[in-house]
């Protein structure tokens, strides 16, 4: 009978460790880039990037309108190739750019060469705005709402997926 | 002029052992978070541009003389719990926390109905 009590009590705790292991390894323990979803977009103040007296505070309270909010740099090849969806996007949406830790006259003539998607570009020399905001690195989009709220964001490089569903928020 | 070179002195004396506690401080702060664009490395470990520009932001809210909580709250805020080495007792973390003590009773309990069974074993023995 006691045996008995042992042997359950042992195949109980088996079972508790297979399903607790199991639903770890589904668990995503790795950095999880939405912490910030639905929360309000930390205020940072950005200087423009051709102008060091023109600033623009964000986000952006606006009834109605959505604000995108793009980290790039000149160096960075993936967003080369996220560029062409930012200029898909430009008519449908004001874009706010961070230029991050970039050499100017690179990242003039990185927009030169592919168009300039963005409404107003600002720099962050020492990438603490991109910490501001919560980002890993770049290439990094955030979409905010009329509130200031973060409603969308994608590390990496925006793609024809993210491209539909930024669309979809913003319709 | 002694009182000056004496006051000098003691400025300088008071500013090193300031500057000392917030080294100190700084190190012990980076050692808590994790690099999160590394693979198993503390701040303290990692020279990624990611963790040296943490570093610098974490340095001036220190200089700033921000408290360790504060600290640790705005990088959650931003990074998640993830961010942190040690991870705070929360509703999700707490078979974390829960289960070594659990291990601990369940070792003790074995170990003293071993002896318990050991000493009756010898009692049984002697009554022979």
């Amino acid at each position: 009978m006691k045996k008995q009590f042992e042997i359950y009590i042992l195949i109980f705790i088996t079972v508790i460790f297979f399903i607790t292991f199991y639903y770890s390894l589904e668990a995503n323990n790795k950095n999880n880039p939405n912490v910030m979803l639905y929360k309000t977009l930390p205020t940072i103040e950005l200087t423009s990037f051709n102008n060091a007296n023109l600033k623009q505070v964000l986000p952006i309270i606006n009834e109605d309108k959505h604000y995108l909010i793009n980290i790039w740099s000149s160096w960075c090849v993936p967003c080369r190739d996220e560029h062409q969806t930012l200029m898909k996007l430009k008519d449908k949406i004001k874009i706010y750019g961070i230029n991050y830790k970039d050499k100017k006259s690179n990242a003039v003539s990185f927009l030169n060469e592919l168009g300039n998607p963005f409404y107003f570009t600002g720099i962050d020399r020492d990438g603490s705005l991109a910490i501001e905001i919560g980002a890993y690195g770049i290439p990094e989009t955030y979409v905010t709402n009329s509130k200031g709220l973060i409603v969308f964001k994608h590390v990496g490089p925006l793609n024809e997926k993210t491209y539909l569903k930024i669309n979809e928020i913003i319709k | 002029m002694k009182k000056i070179l004496f006051i000098t002195l003691l400025a300088l004396c008071v500013h090193t052992q300031f500057a000392q506690a917030s080294a100190e401080r700084e190190l012990r702060i980076y050692k808590n978070i994790r690099c999160l664009v590394c693979q198993g490395q503390s701040l303290n470990d990692s020279n990624s541009d990611f963790a040296i520009d943490l570093k610098k932001v974490i340095k001036k809210k220190i200089i700033n003389n921000q408290a360790d909580r504060e600290i640790y709250k705005y990088l959650t805020e931003r990074y998640g719990d993830w961010v942190l080495l040690n991870p705070p007792l929360k509703k999700n973390t707490i078979l974390l926390w829960v289960i070594p003590g659990i291990f601990v009773i369940l070792g003790l309990v074995v170990i003293a109905r071993r002896t318990h069974l050991s000493f009756k074993n010898k009692d049984k023995l002697r009554g022979l």
